[in-house]
């Protein structure tokens, strides 16, 4: 009954890894960029949607809100600093991604300050009991617009005029480039989407973990999760997001202090310390040494 | 409606075309012949954007359109398919003609842009699909299909957009000589349809022979030829690039 209460916790918070890995998937898949600043604009969304309900605004429209000025910020920085880059290679890009992480992290440690911060209630307090597993409003309600937003957006992906040109320049960037479609444009609206992603999942984050600068190391768990994941694949990332989850929180609720407790008894050793941050990386290794194309992923081949 | 006047392409010190002149009319198909490095492509790949000309000027409705980018020339009507077929693997053959019905510039209401629509996917594949033999590959992606189909595709996404110029890139070669007739037969029949304009580059004399109104040769980068194909066949000039002297 334990584990499947910590599997409860787990679903919810890798729905929202899911969130905010579905986006660094979106931009690596179109411009072969692997976008550093995730966990940046997950934090900056958390950061907003705090500002905004701190002004007086009700939280869920400060949600809404802060969602649309992510929105606009990711075709912002992907107009202002990735199209002049455009010719650059590809590490340099990321490189500059990883600045813009830096910048954000400045930003929001000027305005707010390095404390860890009281994230307004998003949803009502309380929780519900289903046979002896008690599942709060706020794990509740973070699965579930994870869930649906993951699943609008691969519908999104697969069924509409922009989702087909975004598969188009994923597929081939300079076919797309060829047959008449505007490869850049494509690119600023994959960003677009990603900002807004992480912007909610950043709120959602914090909305049940409590807000800090910390909240940008996000985008560390994000990697794992779309290596693991196959790299291209949006259902992948979804799936890969579900399992780190659980995965984090069965070690954070059974592995971590049945370990201590061995090494207590048997060592001077008294504590492992955060096992649960440990764990993506670890499994990260093991499926690259098992399958480096990732679960999802398929092996690239070249064609002669 | 097409006006090429004195276009250059060079490539450090190569000339690929030099100084090429084209008219070509609304409902009118042009074969673009001539022997291999004439320049024919190269100049394909000006008109539709792929270069830019060092010299000359290219106008289309009254428009210059030199230095326009492919998805730009795709809005006003201006659509081309490639000699080797853009290389795209995921895609289906469905997927590949929407595409080439998105980049057009034909203004739709937002909702059909966000919602695309089934009958859309109906008509396309009663219009374009079937009539090119590929109504039963079309939820197929692209990578496993044959040669000879996904030059079709190429064609039939390039009639997606429903354009008002169509630039062809040697459109049948490698495929067997009946399906290249039909591919020829249908590329007629849309210009019938949709009156528009074509330009064919193509080796297979019998194809544009059959195809196309007129005919212009080129070599060695210039125009040496513009008349009815009959009259090319016999033309001194001609025969002399062709088979020597």
């Amino acid at each position: 009954m334990f584990v499947l209460q910590l599997a409860v916790a787990g679903i919810a918070i890798g729905s929202v890894y899911a969130l905010i890995a579905l986006g660094i998937v979106l931009i690596y898949k179109c411009s072969g960029v692997v976008n550093f600043a995730q966990g940046g604009y997950a934090m900056l969304g958390a950061f907003i949607t705090y500002g905004l309900t701190s002004v007086g605004l009700p939280s869920v429209i400060a949600l809404v809100l802060a969602i649309a000025v992510m929105g606009g910020l990711g075709a912002l920085t992907q107009i202002l600093v990735l199209r002049p880059m455009l010719k650059a290679p590809v590490v340099a890009v990321m490189m500059a991604t990883l600045g813009i992480l830096i910048t954000f992290r400045a930003v929001c440690l000027l305005i707010w300050g390095p404390d860890q911060i009281g994230f307004p209630a998003l949803f009502p307090i309380g929780a519900i009991e289903l046979s002896g597993i008690f599942m709060t409003y706020n794990y509740i309600a973070a699965f579930l617009l994870s869930a649906i937003l993951c699943a609008g957006f691969l519908a999104f992906y697969h069924y509409t005029p922009i989702g087909l040109m975004q598969r188009c320049t994923a597929d081939n960037t300079r076919a797309a480039l060829a047959v008449g479609i505007h490869v850049s444009n494509q690119v600023t609206i994959a960003w677009t989407a990603s900002a807004m992603l992480a912007g909610l999942g950043g709120a959602l984050l914090a909305s049940l973990n409590g807000l800090s600068l910390g909240l940008s190391n996000i985008g560390l768990v994000a990697f794992p999760v779309i290596v693991l994941g196959g790299m291209t694949s949006l259902p992948g990332a979804v799936v890969a997001g579900l399992v780190l989850g659980i995965l984090q929180a069965v070690t954070d609720g059974v592995l971590t202090p049945a370990i201590e407790r061995f090494l207590r008894e048997h060592t001077d050793i008294y504590s492992v310390g955060t096992l649960q941050q440990v764990i993506p990386y670890a499994l990260l290794v093991l499926v690259l040494l098992v399958r480096p194309q990732g679960i999802f992923g398929t092996k690239e081949s070249e064609r002669v | 409606m097409l006006k090429a006047r004195d276009v250059t392409v060079r490539f450090g010190g190569v000339v690929a075309v030099g100084g090429m002149s084209i008219d070509v009319h609304a409902g009118e198909i042009v074969g673009l012949i001539g022997p291999n490095g004439a320049g024919k492509t190269t100049f394909i790949n000006a008109v539709s954007g792929t270069y830019v000309p060092t010299q000359g000027t290219i106008s289309w409705r009254d428009e210059d359109i030199v230095g326009h980018s492919p998805s730009r020339l795709a809005r006003i009507g201006v659509g081309r398919t490639f000699q080797n077929v853009a290389s795209l693997n995921d895609l289906t053959v469905l997927d590949v003609v929407k595409v080439g019905r998105s980049v057009h510039g034909h203004s739709r209401g937002l909702r059909e842009f966000l919602c695309g629509s089934r009958a859309d996917d109906e008509a396309l594949t009663e219009r374009l699909l079937e009539p090119l033999g590929l109504a039963d590959h079309r939820h197929s992606p692209l990578q496993m299909l044959s040669y000879g189909h996904r030059k079709a595709v190429d064609i039939a996404r390039a009639l997606a957009s429903e354009p008002d110029l169509l630039l062809l890139d040697e459109p049948v070669a490698g495929v067997a000589p009946a399906e290249a007739f039909a591919l020829a037969g249908f590329v007629k029949q849309v210009r019938d349809l949709l009156g528009c304009a074509v330009v064919m580059v193509e080796h297979k004399m019998d194809v544009v022979m059959s195809t196309c109104d007129r005919v212009v040769v080129m070599a060695e980068g210039c125009k040496i030829f513009d008349g009815s194909g009959e009259a090319a066949q016999s033309d001194a000039e001609v025969r002399r690039v062709y088979l020597g002297d």
